[in-house]
Formats: C-alpha cells, sequence, structure tokens
C-alpha cells in the first residue's frame, strides 16, 4: 500500500477527530509503530487541531471552575510535585551515586584485603623482633652479671696478699696449665682453669693442697666463669688438678695428674 | 495567578495530574478549558447546558487520567474526545431533546442550504461553515451530531460510500483551511 496515498486519504484526520471506525483506527494505529512519518503526520495534524481549537475559543463562566473544585475538593493532594523530567534526573542521579558507591566499595574491599596481607606479615614480624629483644636482653643480664664478677675477680687478685700460683701440665700433658691464686691472709683460693681440656662426660677436675707430702681436697672444678672459689686452704706446698670421676674422690688418681705446681716460699 | 508560572508540558501535566496534584488541576483548567467549552457549546449550542457538561468533563479527565495512553495520541486530543461524546450523549438525552427545539432546526439548516444567523458559529464549527455544502453536511452531521454514516446515509438519501468519501474530503479540506488561517 502506497504510504503517501494512505496519508492522504484523510483517514489521519478522521482517526484524530474521532471519526474512523474501529478497523480503520487498529489499522493505522498498527501502521504508525511501522512508519515514522505516518506518526509524525498524526502528530502534526493533532498540534494543528489543538492550536485551532484554542485560537476559535471562548471562556466559558467564571464560577465553573469552583463549582468543580467544591465537587473534586477530596481528591487533591497538596504538596507541589517533580515533573517527570526531574523524576527521571533524580532516579539517574541515584544511580550516578549507586554506581559510585559501588566502586568505592570494591577499592575499598580490595584495599582491605592489601592492607590485611600487610598487617599480618607485620605482625609476624612484630613479635619476632619482641622475641629478639627479649633475648638481647637476657644476653645483657648475663654479660653484665659477668663484668660483674670480673670486676670483683679483679679486685681481689690485685689484693698485695694474694699470690699467684702457676701451674703447668705434667710430663704427658705440657700443653696444658692452670693458675691458682692465694690469698695468704684470707687463706681463700681462686682458681682459674684458663688452659685446660674440656672434661669428658662423667669426669670433673678436682683440685689439691699438698700439705706435708699429703695431698688434701681442695674442692671440684665447677664451671664458675672466669676465676672459681676453692676451698679455703691454711698452708700447702703445691696444688694440683686431676681428672676425677664426678662428683670428686677423698684420694687423687695421680694417674690422672694434669697440671702441678710448686709454691715458691 | 501563579499557578500560570510554571508550565507544564503534556508529559509533566499527565504525570501530576495521576498524582492528584492541585496546582495541576488548576493549570488544566486555566489552559484548556476555554476550547473544550468551545468544543461542548459547538455540540450543543446552548451556554448553561454546556456549562454544565464542562464542570463533568473536567471531573471525568480528572478521574480517569490512568486511562489516558500517549501512544494513542495527545492529551489534548483525548480530552477534546471526552468533551465531544460527553456533549453528544447530553445532546442525545431526552431531557435535552424535550427542552430544546433547536434540534430540528438544526438539521433542516443542511437541506436549505442557508446558514442559521441564530446560531452562534464559533470554534472548529466555524471553520467547517466553510466547506461547500455537501461536505459540511456530512462533516457537521458526523462530528457535531454524533450520527453514524449509515444513519448519514439514510437521511440524505446517499449510498454509504459517498458518505464516506465526502467526509474524507471534508475533513482534508477542513485541514486546507485551517493550513490557510495559520493554524
Amino acid at each position: 500500500m502506497d504510504t503517501k496515498d494512505y496519508m492522504e486519504s484523510g483517514v489521519i484526520e478522521a482517526y484524530v477527530l474521532g471519526l474512523a471506525d474501529a478497523a480503520e483506527a487498529a489499522e493505522l494505529e498498527r501502521l504508525r509503530l511501522l512508519n515514522p512519518e505516518l506518526n509524525q503526520a498524526i502528530l502534526e495534524f493533532e498540534k494543528m487541531l489543538e492550536a485551532t481549537v484554542r485560537a476559535e475559543s471562548v471562556e466559558p463562566s467564571r464560577s465553573v471552575k469552583n463549582d468543580i473544585k467544591k465537587k473534586l475538593a477530596n481528591e487533591f493532594k497538596h504538596e507541589t510535585l517533580p515533573a517527570r523530567a526531574r523524576v527521571i534526573k533524580m532516579k539517574t542521579y541515584w544511580k550516578n551515586i549507586a554506581a559510585a558507591a559501588l566502586v568505592l566499595f570494591i577499592a575499598s574491599a580490595v584495599l582491605n584485603y592489601y592492607y590485611f596481607k600487610k598487617y599480618i606479615k607485620a605482625d609476624r614480624a612484630y613479635s619476632e623482633l619482641l622475641a629478639e629483644t627479649r633475648d638481647l636482653q637476657a644476653n645483657n643480664k648475663i654479660i653484665n652479671s659477668r663484668l660483674d664478677q670480673l670486676q670483683t675477680n679483679i679486685q681481689w687478685m690485685v689484693n698485695p696478699a694474694v699470690q699467684k700460683i702457676e701451674l703447668p701440665g705434667v710430663e704427658s700433658k705440657s700443653q696444658y696449665s692452670a693458675v691458682v691464686f692465694w690469698n695468704a691472709d684470707s687463706k681463700q683460693v681462686y682458681l682459674l682453669p684458663n688452659n685446660l681440656p674440656p672434661a669428658p662426660a662423667g669426669k670433673q677436675y678436682q683440685l689439691w693442697a699438698m700439705v706435708d707430702g699429703k695431698p688434701v681436697d681442695a674442692g671440684l672444678v665447677e664451671n664458675c666463669g672466669v676465676l672459681c672459689p676453692m676451698k679455703t686452704t691454711q698452708q700447702a706446698q703445691a696444688f694440683a688438678i686431676t681428672l676425677e670421676k664426678t662428683g670428686g674422690s677423698p684420694q687423687p688418681d695421680l694417674t690422672q695428674l694434669y697440671v702441678l705446681g710448686k709454691i715458691s716460699s | 495567578m501563579a499557578d500560570h508560572i510554571q508550565k507544564y508540558s503534556e508529559e509533566q501535566l499527565v504525570d501530576a495530574l495521576r498524582l492528584h496534584s492541585e496546582k495541576a488541576f488548576n493549570y488544566l483548567y486555566e489552559h484548556y478549558s476555554a476550547s473544550l467549552y468551545t468544543v461542548i457549546l459547538n455540540v450543543i449550542n446552548e451556554p448553561h447546558t454546556s456549562a454544565d457538561v464542562l464542570q463533568d468533563v473536567f471531573i471525568k479527565i480528572w478521574r480517569q487520567i490512568e486511562s489516558y495512553d500517549d501512544s494513542k495520541g495527545r492529551l489534548f486530543t483525548w480530552m477534546l474526545r471526552i468533551a465531544r461524546n460527553s456533549a453528544l450523549d447530553t445532546l442525545r438525552s431526552k431531557n435535552f431533546r424535550n427542552n430544546n427545539a433547536n434540534l430540528e432546526l438544526n438539521e433542516s439548516v443542511y437541506e436549505s442550504e442557508t446558514v442559521q444567523t441564530k446560531v452562534e458559529y464559533i470554534g472548529l464549527r466555524k471553520l467547517v461553515a466553510q466547506l461547500k455544502s455537501d461536505q459540511r453536511s456530512v462533516v457537521e452531521m458526523s462530528y457535531f451530531e454524533g450520527y453514524t454514516q449509515a444513519e448519514i446515509a439514510k437521511h440524505l438519501a446517499i449510498p454509504e460510500g459517498t458518505v464516506k468519501s465526502r467526509l474524507r474530503a471534508g475533513l482534508l479540506q477542513l485541514k486546507q483551511i485551517m493550513n490557510q488561517v495559520g493554524y
């Protein structure tokens, strides 16, 4: 069917004025969806009709408006309402906000994950650092107490009453040695076991004071730091160290004699 | 008067009416009452009854706004149709026919081809009156009298096909007149 003929047939005008029958109206409504030109022609005539009617119109009496409003009084809502354009704008506005919020949320979630991992690492490092510090502090205490002890030792050693007795190694053990410090006044004895091999398991070194040819127990050599306090000895001619079983013996095992030193008088 | 300041597009007006805005009603009345009143007057040709019909029409528009379908046409067209149909209903009601002898007189106008000077031709009817007579009678009987094409054919003693073609031709001619006047 020729669109131009159709559009010039008067069917548009009839339809707009409500003078087309049901079949004609249905056909036009169908065709207008397929044909924008037709659609536009319908709209144009409608606009023309409004302009014509409006221009040729007369006003009704003023009272009519009030009569109507009285009848519709309960049906009014009094808020001022937004125009459709504004409503659409608001929807778009909120859509944008929602989209931005979603982006921010995702970004935040990603950052959270990243920083959480970092935190775990940092926390672990911190714990390790703390442990290290504690170790260092403990070490520090040990060192300080050793220093204190050394200081005490040195002060005792420089006392003029203290005699230094060197104990060189015996024949087969000439590489070994030790030093005994004996205070002639107080009779205190300190040993410096500075050049003895470590005692094997189950054995322990023992110091002897040789008094009138007889060996007298002067104490066991413990793990004592620098200067080891030994038993007070009233008199002696020599000092010797033997390797005994752990806990010592009442008499020395002279086959296990390591070092021996005579006291010069 | 403040209600005039905001200008509604048809879309905006429909939306506001659907939300029962009083402001929208005021706007509707101020901008459309004259047009709708004139169409009613074209049909009924009596001011007092026409004012009553105008009230009914506005109430109908207000309460039936949900049924307005913008895919079928403009708001103005829809309202004009409500106005014309309400006016035709009143015209054909027994009450009106009994109280007004004008109807018979109007019909005879077309047969005698003389313009009734007592009847005021305003609005669209003023332009229709400028059509050539066989087109004019069919358009007037169809639009302002509400007769079907079959009724017109019977009344004028012409074939229905002729009624239809005269109607179509008359409407096209009417559009020409509207164009010429500058609408």
